[in-house]
């Protein structure tokens, strides 16, 4: 435990590393995140957020202040956060989930599909199915997700080839199905819901933190969570706990497909179009969401509130790249720059702390101590 | 005795078929390509043809470029999917270049495209050497990097006219046939290919650099202690991919006759595809050239016949996607085994 206080208080300005921005953010609100109780990286990606937000209004306030604006990033970050999510619980485990975009367009073309199918002969029907539909695209990620996890967990395909793979077969699926055209057909009511707003906030934002509740209690209060978090932390102990992998492996990509057949419903819900290519750029955001929200690409660790924050900021970014009349290849820049910088921050900080482990907490603390008290803070 | 033997014969039958698979089922795929081409030829004779067979080389031209540094990577273990963006960075500065400021000539635009891609491949392997970080994930950041600065800082517009010096070879063919009236022919650029082919080999079969790729995708920590330079090792690694990929990029260009920015975005997974299919574990310390080269004729036999069957194209994903799950799969299943069969051989050897 003492151990443990001491690596807290010392590492973010231990000498051995240069000072990046990240350590100089951590350095400063510790004190206020050990009071809050907050874990760390989401603390860490709390305050990102409020720095992001507060450097944005700074620089251009009429436009990012604008109501309006805000509430363009309350209802555009939904369907990227599920989907931020769901590649969270795939890296949770050691994995990778590529093929979660693809799913949600599967899973927005086949509800446009059916729409379309029903309201030729009957539109009043088809769009009292509206629930029926919104079922069947969850539903067809779950299929999806399902044979994601047959192939990872049965056949022992590693994730990054198997939904490489998958990801390629469900967006031909889609192409083919579509002819490569975007579907107009949608009920109306999901557009409505889209558009709706409970006390200023919309809707969808509000699905979207039930949604992220619900995942945060299943990763942090549930059994299954924990086996989850075993089986990314150390996948020989957790089988040697009596953790049945396959069926863990098996789950976690049947709610990941799931959550990204949730996300296809998002994209109809608010953007009535369906398309194979929507949303092409999303798999390199949510990755980045998911790393910068504190998710260890190699397993193990990851809390759904750091992803939450991650996406909020990300969203932050984007609207206020667009308010500064920056490019999406300028935003893509800097989501490539900022993942890059996130994982070479932590994996400094990882070897730190190892290196301070090796070397022994009683002979090492009292030194680091010292530094911290002559690095002139 | 006689048990004896039989299980000698057996052993050396065994050996022979070993021998005829190669050491990552060079045979088994060789076969397949075979029974791939003649069942496609019976299925539609306009397939057996040297038009056809030369289309299908001349489309394995930039494919095999880019599988050969691609190879590399996964032997040592990782991934690389920036491969198509340093490719296209490469080529399009140097069309770019060219128009803007004067025609260095084809040496001159080769070795610009190549500097770039060794440069471009160079962030890549010190992200992922210096810092140990997870390959897809780096790679895949920093391809959103560089097709971001391409397009942001050096242009978007496509190109239709080429600088002299690469238009000359557009149109140069090494061989040319013309049978049934229907001209074939066979770009000079397979000389190239062939070249690079053999170089990797070399590099992979008589270096120390190649002994160290294997080394460390079968193991980091061993290469490590085995004195293998493993963070050089895998700068090198990075750059030659880069370098690799810059060529492939100006050989597209060429032989596309046109430059543009987004005319290679997606042809990652063919790539991969390709390799792995080839018999390159993704886990690393396995792979050949002749597989690589087997897998990308197999990519393509199988992509012509498609749209020679009336398949339309946008199912081609589709099959390229299945075809790589196969081929995982198979692999996959086929280690499950063997590594089942090793635990039964030496939980018997205990108990003798």
């Amino acid at each position: 435990m003492t151990t443990e206080q001491g690596e807290r208080t010392t590492s973010p300005t231990s000498p051995a590393s240069p000072a990046s921005p990240m350590a100089a953010i951590d350095d400063g609100y510790r004190s206020f995140l050990q009071r809050a109780h907050v874990d760390r990286t989401t603390g860490r990606m709390l305050v990102l957020t409020v720095l992001t937000f507060t450097v944005f209004a700074a620089l251009n306030p009429q436009v990012f202040l604008n109501p309006l604006n805000l509430q363009n990033i309350a209802v555009a970050s939904p369907e990227i956060g599920v989907l931020a999510i769901a590649m969270m619980l795939a890296m949770l485990t050691g994995g990778i989930d590529l093929s979660l975009v693809a799913i949600a367009n599967l899973s927005a073309i086949t509800i446009s599909t059916t729409y379309t199918a029903i309201a030729s002969g009957n539109p009043s029907l088809a769009e009292s199915l509206t629930p029926v539909l919104v079922l069947e695209g969850v539903l067809v990620g779950l299929v999806a997700g399902a044979v994601n996890g047959v192939l990872v967990s049965r056949a022992g395909i590693t994730p990054i080839l198997a939904t490489l793979g998958t990801m390629q077969v469900f967006n031909g699926i889609a192409v083919a199905w579509t002819g490569g055209s975007t579907l107009y057909g949608l009920p109306k009511s999901l557009a409505n819901m889209g558009m709706a707003t409970v006390a200023g906030v919309p809707v969808l934002f509000v699905i979207f933190l039930l949604v992220a509740g619900a995942m945060g209690l299943f990763v942090a209060r549930t059994p299954a969570g924990l086996r989850t978090q075993l089986q990314g932390a150390n996948p020989v102990a957790a089988k040697f706990s009596g953790i049945d992998s396959a069926s863990v492996l098996m789950r976690t990509y049947m709610v990941a497909g799931t959550l990204g057949g949730l996300a296809g419903v998002l994209f109809v819900t608010r953007n009535p179009i369906a398309s194979a290519d929507y949303g092409a750029s999303y798999v390199l955001l949510i990755i980045v969401i998911a790393v910068l929200g504190g998710t260890n690409p190699s397993g193990g660790f990851a809390t759904v509130a750091g992803v939450v924050l991650a996406t909020l900021t990300l969203q932050i970014l984007a609207s206020g790249f667009t308010a500064m009349r920056l490019s999406a290849y300028e935003y893509a820049i800097a989501q490539g720059v900022i993942l890059i910088l996130v994982m070479i921050t932590d994996q400094m900080r990882l070897r730190r702390r190892r290196r301070r482990r090796q070397a022994g907490p009683d002979k090492v603390a009292p030194q680091t101590t010292d530094k911290t008290l002559t690095s002139g803070r | 005795m006689s048990s004896v033997s039989t299980t000698q014969i057996t052993g050396t039958s065994l050996e022979l078929l070993r021998r005829l698979r190669g050491p990552n089922n060079e045979g088994a795929l060789a076969l397949i390509l075979v029974g791939l081409v003649i069942v496609t030829s019976i299925a539609n004779p306009a397939f057996f043809t040297v038009p056809t067979m030369f289309s299908v080389l001349r489309n394995s031209i930039v494919p095999l470029i880019f599988a050969l540094g691609v190879l590399v990577v996964i032997i040592s273990g990782g991934i690389d999917v920036s491969f198509p963006a340093i490719a296209s960075f490469a080529a399009y500065s140097t069309v770019r270049a060219a128009q803007e400021f004067f025609d260095p000539g084809l040496i001159g635009a080769f070795a610009f495209a190549l500097g770039l891609g060794a440069l471009l491949g160079l962030v890549n392997g010190i992200v992922i050497a210096r810092f140990r970080l997870p390959t897809l994930i780096v790679t895949l950041g920093s391809q959103g990097v560089f097709i971001g600065v391409l397009l942001t800082y050096v242009g978007s517009e496509y190109v239709a006219q080429l600088p002299g010096s690469l238009a000359s070879l557009s149109k140069t063919n090494l061989l040319e046939v013309s049978s049934g009236g229907r001209g074939a022919f066979l770009p000079v650029m397979v000389i190239p290919a062939i070249l690079l082919s053999v170089l990797v080999t070399w590099l992979l079969r008589r270096t120390m650099f190649g002994r160290g790729v294997y080394a460390i995708g079968g193991d980091v920590e061993a290469a490590r202690r085995a004195g293998f330079p493993v963070v050089r090792i895998q700068l090198l690694i990075y750059v030659l991919v880069g370098m690799m990929a810059a060529t492939a990029g100006v050989i597209f260009t060429i032989m596309g006759r046109s430059a543009s920015p987004r005319d290679l975005v997606g042809i990652e997974l063919d790539i991969i595809a390709a390799v792995v299919l080839g018999g390159a574990s993704i886990f690393g310390g396995r792979g050949s050239v002749l597989g690589t080269l087997l897998g990308v004729l197999i990519v393509q036999v199988i992509g012509s016949s498609l749209i020679l069957a009336g398949v339309p194209s946008a199912w081609q994903r589709a099959a390229v996607g299945f075809l790589l799950l196969v081929g995982v799969g198979v692999q996959a299943v086929a280690a499950r085994r063997s590594a089942r069969h090793r635990r039964v051989v030496r939980t018997e050897e205990v108990v003798a």
